[in-house]
């Protein structure tokens, strides 16, 4: 048997479970009238008044627990099929050789058929199947002999148990993916809102204080500082792209966008660049590999500028600061004494991509980055 | 001259601390406004020389009124002083005639020099405005449009540009491309200028298509 799903407190099958309520009743109806037509025809009629009795009490039973989600207990689901097959056994002792041979209706008559539907119902295809199955195998049993109408009999209970059972699987796996899309579209619509808030108050008052603080110098300045840290990353957060499936693409521009601080502007197109997720997460590195070597070595007061271009062949990533450079010869040196410093990594991540990266430095000119990717050929051609 | 100022920006907080500030750099702050309506009326009024615009009005666009100030007040410059998350909306701003960029994070001197420079005819460019002018220029390239070719930068203003976007000051650039301060100067105006053209005449061509100049007489 499949994993059987706990159901939830707005269970998708809700419908097929008062389905089956209400041919319970119905069919419940017919084996009365059974009983009735064949009155004289018993070999213990008193056996059989306790079998419809029985199934009477059942009914109400299952009835009072399947309408709630809450009692759609898999037990109780279990126990259904096998007090329906129970009753059924006893039919030999019952019915009388001549109801056996005009084939009249088992003690359960069509009422053994409601608990496949459920057991589908509960527990997908593959247990509405074995439900069915395990009344029809008690069907012949009780008959005890295998023709035609058993192996109809049987057919039928096996098929309805089993489509009811896709039929639930279905619907709650639609459910899901709607419930799911619901809340994407709740996550989005809840940021767009946080967004505009923040927008509206929040980085009003940490720009306005950044400046105020700026003016002001000393401790003020070194808050004001710090708020400007806060206000900038606060914007890329509410501006970045919200999270969710995305055909395995990213946008390398609104990932660049993070990177932004106080000391580091990066600029690039105003619309986005998308790039499979991998090659993103590649680049980006790759630029925070820089702009860390830009913190360790251009000391204090250094800027920093990234700049993202897309041309129609290739992307192209700078990154430049103003600092003090690096002397000749000292990368060669650092080289020889075997440390693999940023600048091979950066490298090497570029080569693995299939880019390159050149780094141009000079004393007193600052550092230069230039790294170029090729576009991926299947997406050169492709029009936004 | 003593150079007039208007600031358009829904933040009161914000509003009020930009014109004091402005005033005490010697600006003559003429006048503020909350939204495109009452910015439109009262520039028109007013005359500034420098219009300072925040592209996010509540629920209105800064872009609007800009496309409205530049129709109305040749004289009158604008200069956006926006958040710097709104990309798309910066580049329509300078399509639609702003002559610089400043983000609100930028500091009091920053934003002084920037005014004086606006008022004097000078684009401000910011590195990531460059940025986005450069991949506006190549998307334009790539991206057949139905009218007539699209604006292309000379080899010159797209060095220049690289530069900016680099975060190069118009000195450096100078220096390296060995030309004068003011010639980086004009290259700039020039990758913005051709651009608001391409931009009035693809909406004048826009219009005539839909019938829309007829429905505004």
């Amino acid at each position: 048997m499949t994993t059987a799903q706990k159901p939830n407190l707005h269970d998708a099958v809700t419908p097929l479970w008062w389905g089956t309520i209400v041919l319970r009743w119905m069919t419940l109806a017919f084996a009365l009238g059974a009983v009735i037509v064949h009155l004289d025809e018993y070999r213990n009629l008193t056996l059989a008044w306790a079998a419809f009795a029985v199934m009477v009490v059942w009914s109400i039973v299952t009835t009072a627990a399947f309408v709630r989600v809450r009692s759609r207990w898999a037990g109780l689901v279990v126990a259904d099929v096998a007090v329906t097959c129970t009753i059924m056994l006893l039919s030999p002792l019952a019915l009388s050789d001549y109801q056996f041979a005009i084939t009249a209706p088992l003690l359960t008559t069509v009422w053994a058929s409601v608990a496949p539907l459920t057991a589908g119902a509960r527990f997908g295809a593959v247990g509405g199947a074995a439900g069915g199955l395990i009344v029809a195998v008690s069907t012949g049993v009780s008959r005890w002999t295998f023709d035609l109408d058993v192996a109809r009999d049987g057919l039928l209970l096996f098929a309805s148990g089993m489509i009811i059972g896709m039929a639930a699987t279905t619907a709650r796996r639609s459910q899901a993916a709607v419930s799911r899309a619901m809340r994407t579209e709740a996550a989005t619509a809840e940021r767009e809102r946080l967004a505009r808030s923040i927008h509206d108050s929040v980085l009003q008052v940490l720009a306005r204080v950044r400046r105020r603080g700026a003016e002001l110098g000393g401790e003020a300045a070194e808050l004001a500082n710090q708020a400007g840290e806060q206000e900038i990353a606060l914007r890329a957060l509410v501006t970045s792209e919200p999270l969710g499936p995305s055909d395995g693409d990213a946008d390398l521009r609104a990932a660049l966008g993070v990177l932004a601080t106080s000391r580091v502007q990066v600029s690039g197109p105003a619309c986005e660049v998308r790039l499979p997720a991998d090659t993103v997460t590649e680049l980006l590195t790759a630029v925070q590999e820089a702009l860390s070597n830009v913190d360790k070595h251009a000391g204090e007061g250094a800027k920093a500028w990234v700049l993202l271009e897309e041309l129609s062949d290739e992307i192209v990533l700078t990154v430049r600061d103003d600092g003090p450079g690096i002397p000749e010869g000292r990368l060669e040196a650092a080289a020889e004494e075997g440390h693999l410093g940023v600048a091979q990594s950066i490298r090497a991540r570029l080569a693995e991509l299939g880019g390159t990266a050149r780094l141009d430095t000079a004393p007193g000119a600052g550092t230069e980055w230039e790294i170029h990717l090729p576009r991926p050929v299947d997406r050169r051609r492709t029009t936004r | 001259m003593t150079v007039s100022v208007m600031i358009v920006d829904d933040h009161p907080m914000w509003r009020d601390g930009v014109a004091r500030d402005l005033g005490e750099h010697g600006f003559d702050v003429r006048a503020t406004a909350a939204d495109v309506d009452s910015a439109v009326r009262v520039s028109a009024t007013v005359t500034p020389d420098v219009v300072l615009m925040d592209l996010n009005l509540g629920e209105q666009s800064g872009v609007d009124a800009i496309r409205a100030i530049v129709q109305q007040l040749s004289d009158t410059r604008v200069l956006v002083l926006s958040a710097s998350g709104e990309h798309a909306d910066v580049l329509e701003a300078v399509k639609a005639g702003a002559s610089g960029y400043l983000v609100k994070s930028a500091s009091v001197t920053e934003l002084v020099d920037a005014v004086r420079r606006t008022a004097d005819g000078d684009p401000v460019f910011t590195a990531g405005l460059a940025g986005m002018v450069l991949g506006e220029y190549r998307r334009m390239a790539e991206t057949p449009s139905s009218g007539g070719p699209p604006p292309q930068l000379t080899q010159r203003e797209q060095d220049v540009l690289r530069f900016v976007a680099k975060g190069l000051t118009a000195r450096q650039i100078a220096d390296r491309l060995v030309i004068s301060h003011r010639t980086v100067e004009n290259h700039v105006q020039s990758t913005l200028r051709k651009l608001q053209l391409h931009n009035r005449v693809e909406l004048a061509r826009y219009a005539i298509e839909h019938g829309l100049d007829q429905e505004q007489e």
